[in-house]
């Protein structure tokens, strides 16, 4: 297939990219022992995207034969004819990625009966253990995204990268209600290349019902601006929502704010955060790119250096829009897709503090432990929930607190880190983003001492 | 591309059967999609795809799995067959789990099949050309014009067949403004409509929120903590009441989880609410004529002037909660109420135009907390500045309670419809 899209994509008649593009997922899903979801997927087909003039045409079929092919490229044509662009925008970089890059597991893979026995035994042992739950939901999933990419400048690369995780989730009646928790395990690689083993998952499950149990006997946040500890966990939904996507070149050009603050001090000093290729700094992200979806081989963005901001995320169009080369942000998520300015692994550089010093340091405050989901905005004000997490009275741990939100403006709340802690965490299980479309990324960071504002009725 | 055909599904079930399945189902979705992507500048993609998706489902003794994969290769076909079947194999037994014994309905055909891509291409240039003019401050990104032709077949071994077709066009604009350093949050709206939209300004609000976006460049915190009311709109809706239907819904029954889930027959809202589901209205483009095991579905009222009538439970739960099947496909719609907007705002004494909630997702227990984007701070009946950095926190099962106002003016999203809401008791706070 390779060989076919790079002989098609050297006749394209402008610049353009030709894409093979396979999802493949599975998922378990087991609620107090009945099997919701037990089953696989796969989508896969053909692209093709031309530039012309400042505008792309694309098209794409769910097929890979010559045929298909041939099909694509004369709709994209028409396509990129129809768009009309207008401007005279010179040519798109060149630079040309290849390789191939195959992280299926080499393990025996797992059968049908093994994976839905994982789900069933892990629902048995937490259902024994812990009897006083309302609900248990245990889910088993993976994701592949397969990928066989050329351009017309020369970019020829391959590329299968999976991940796979495995959620807990639990819930108590407490004195006002239902309340929940739940984790995540998992990151990088297939089901098989994962330790769900018993020794792995009963500390992970003691953690989690424990931390359920405080939450459960715990209380509203005090809505306001607070001194917190954000525990390394949380450090990569931080440099995700609340510096990453501010510095998207697309968003930039849409007017974030952060197009007004290039070289300047963004942040603390001890603050360092960038957006890497392959799978990050220490080779440990939940996911792992090489060559993006525009052929464009990696290299890594130092995005904040020292407080300063240095360098935005780009794709081909919008580094030759602001004069900047791109670093292989290109992406896509399905074949029907066209590539997006997207994050990769993206994360805060671990600093020297201790995280038991961070939270002594806090007299009335929070140390907030998980997050949920999070969102940007391109004013740099970003929020991101939190569902775990502990009140801080005059430097120890105190009651659990319920769900809430935090939320600052990322410029000002980085300017307050006191604290950057010798730890370091990649978001575990993977993380997804939605922008057009969703996205699998990787997060991480180390504990951080800030402020930021907390939604809460207490 | 060919269009399902009843033989494709008939030789899946065929072979499922073949394969082991004491019963089998297969959903198979068409789809044909054109979009104009522009900024505020320009268009910069044109972008069509097709594709066809088939899931497959397979039971086996009481016990159920499943496989989805798209195009018709013949060996992925066979792949999908043999890995649903193996799932199937390796599943939990169910009484529940079975293939519905339904009427089967004449083909459904809904709105246009085909776009009119110039004329589409004549509205966007014609919104582009109007932008500067209209909205000087507004900048856009990733906005839409889209038409989508999306065809579902349905087959099981009961005999069962369903198909229906369903074609309509979508706008969503994304912008935001900006004046030298002053810089508003981004906001985004959009809607679906058979017809081609008169004009993109109207469709599904756009219009009165790029204008308030503009309004929006001076912004500011409100002044401390306070419990008032909100206003939620339409459009902040859409992002809120899925919380509450999901509470309503068959998997928060089973998992016991649902603040609702003793409360058929009792009043859960103020007598001002009404929440109907609709999937057959002719309304939303994007309603259903059936559901995924290929039951027909059909309009319900599940709110009823504050009382809880019945829950969203589709063919699975119902068979497993022992309950009669009310839901399958979700299409909602509140019922508009008396009062104007403008009289709502009137009668406010101190609180927020709720516009976009930003937070953390509702918890089991319904209690939200986020941030109010591109919202406006309301004082003595006026709204007075747009807000910034301003939390809302509540309860969704007492804001229900706390509604005291629900607007005559609706927003058809193309596959919900909703009011303005005025509720009170909500803890505003800023840092």
């Amino acid at each position: 297939m390779l060989d076919r899209l790079v002989a098609r994509a050297a006749q394209l008649p402008a610049y353009g990219e030709l894409r093979w593009h396979a999802n493949h997922s599975s998922r378990i899903m087991m609620r107090k022992g009945v099997l919701l979801a037990n089953g696989r997927s796969r989508d896969s087909g053909v692209s093709a995207r031309l530039y012309r003039n400042g505008a792309f045409g694309f098209a794409a079929a769910p097929a890979d034969d010559e045929a298909s092919l041939s099909a694509v490229i004369a709709t994209a044509k028409d396509n990129a004819e129809f768009a009309g662009g207008h401007a005279a925008s010179g040519a798109l970089s060149t630079a040309a990625g290849s390789g191939s890059y195959d992280y299926r597991s080499t393990r025996a893979p797992l059968s049908a009966e093994q994976r839905v026995d994982i789900v069933r035994r892990l629902d048995e042992a937490i259902r024994a253990r812990y009897p006083g739950l309302v609900n248990v939901d245990i889910s088993l999933s993976s994701h592949a995204s397969e990928k066989i990419l050329a351009n017309s400048d020369g970019a020829a690369t391959y590329s299968f990268v999976p991940r796979a995780a495995l959620v807990v989730s639990m819930s108590v009646t407490a004195n006002d209600g239902i309340v929940e928790l739940y984790d995540i395990l998992g990151g990088f690689g297939e089901i098989e290349d994962q330790s769900f083993d018993e020794a792995t998952l009963a500390p992970w499950l003691e953690d989690l019902h424990e931390n359920l149990r405080r939450k459960a006997e715990g209380g509203q946040c005090e809505a306001g601006d607070h001194d917190v500890v954000l525990d390394s966990a949380l450090a990569g939904i931080l440099a995700h929502e609340a510096i990453g996507h501010t510095c998207e070149a697309d968003l930039v050009l849409a007017g974030s704010v952060a197009g007004d603050h290039l070289g300047e001090l963004v942040a603390s000093e001890k603050i360092t955060l960038g957006d890497y290729g392959g799978r990050g700094p220490d080779g440990k992200s939940s996911f792992a790119i090489h060559v993006d979806d525009e052929g464009t081989p990696c290299r890594d963005v130092a995005i904040i250096e020292n407080g300063v901001l240095k360098n935005f995320l780009h794709n081909k169009r919008t580094a030759q829009m602001l004069g900047a080369e791109p670093a292989g942000n290109a992406r896509a998520f399905s074949f029907q897709d066209e590539p997006l300015v997207r994050m990769r692994n993206t994360c805060i550089a671990k600093g020297n503090d201790k995280l038991s010093d961070m939270i002594g340091a806090i007299e009335r405050g929070y140390y907030l432990k998980r997050s949920t989901n999070g969102q940007a905005d391109a004013t740099s004000e970003f929020m991101f929930g939190v569902n775990c997490g502990y009140e801080i009275r005059d430097g120890k741990l105190g009651r659990a607190i319920r769900d809430t939100t935090i939320s600052g403006v990322a410029f000002d709340m980085l300017k307050s880190v006191t604290h950057v802690g010798d730890d370091f965490h990649w978001s575990a299980g993977g993380g997804w983003c939605g922008k057009k479309q969703v996205i699998a990324v990787g997060m991480g960071g180390p504990s951080i001492k800030c402020r930021v504002t907390l939604g809460g009725r207490g | 591309m060919s269009a399902p055909t009843d033989d494709f599904l008939d030789q899946i079930l065929a072979r499922a059967k073949a394969a082991g399945a004491t019963a089998a189902q297969a959903l198979s979705s068409r789809t044909r999609y054109f979009e104009i992507e522009f900024d505020h500048r320009s268009v910069d993609l044109v972008r069509s795809t097709e594709n066809e998706t088939t899931m497959i489902t397979v039971f086996r003794d009481g016990k159920r799995g499943g496989a989805t994969l798209n195009g018709r290769r013949p060996e992925e076909v066979e792949a999908a067959i043999a890995a649903a079947a193996t799932a199937a194999e390796a599943g939990v037994a169910d009484p529940a789990n079975d293939i519905a014994a339904a009427p089967s309905l004449p083909p459904g055909d809904h709105g246009p099949s085909e776009p009119d891509r110039a004329a589409m291409r004549a509205q966007v240039d014609e919104f582009l050309a109007s932008l500067p003019s209209r909205h000087p401050l507004l900048r856009l990104r990733d906005s839409l014009y889209t038409f989508t032709d999306h065809e579902t077949e349905f087959a099981n071994s009961n005999g069962l067949r369903q198909r229906e077709r369903r074609g309509g066009h979508g706008f969503r604009a994304m912008f935001m403004a900006k004046d030298g350093a002053l810089t508003t949050s981004f906001n985004a709206a959009g809607g679906r409509s058979f017809t081609p939209f008169a004009s993109l300004y109207d469709a599904a609000g756009v219009g009165r929120l790029m204008a308030e976006c503009e309004r929006s460049l001076e912004r500011r915190p409100v002044t401390g903590k306070f419990v008032g009311d909100v206003i939620v709109t339409p459009h902040c809706l859409t992002g809120l009441l899925p919380s509450i239907a999901g509470a309503l819904s068959g998997p928060a029954l089973l998992a016991g989880s649902s603040p609702f889930k003793d409360k058929r027959g009792e009043r859960i809202a103020s007598p001002l609410f009404s929440l109907d589901n609709a999937p057959r209205s002719a309304d939303f483009v994007d309603g259903s004529d059936f559901d995924e095991f290929g039951v027909p579905t059909r309009d319900l009222p599940i709110i009823e002037d504050g009382v809880l009538k019945d829950f969203l439970i589709g063919y699975f739960f119902s068979r497993k909660l022992g309950l009669p099947q009310t839901a399958g496909v979700r299409n909602s719609r509140v019922r508009p109420g008396e009062t104007s907007l403008a009289d709502m705002i009137a009668g406010v004494k101190r609180g927020i135009l709720f516009s976009r909630f930003s937070g953390g997702a509702p918890n089991d227990n319904l209690d939200f907390s986020g941030i109010a984007k591109n919202s406006f701070y309301i004082e003595d009946g006026e709204v007075r500045h747009a807000s910034s950095e301003t939390m809302v926190s509540g309860n969704f099962q007492q804001l229900l309670q706390d509604i005291h106002a629900v607007s005559k003016e609706v927003v058809n999203f193309g596959d919900c419809v909703y009011p303005f809401i005025a509720a009170s008791g909500v803890t505003i706070s800023s840092k």
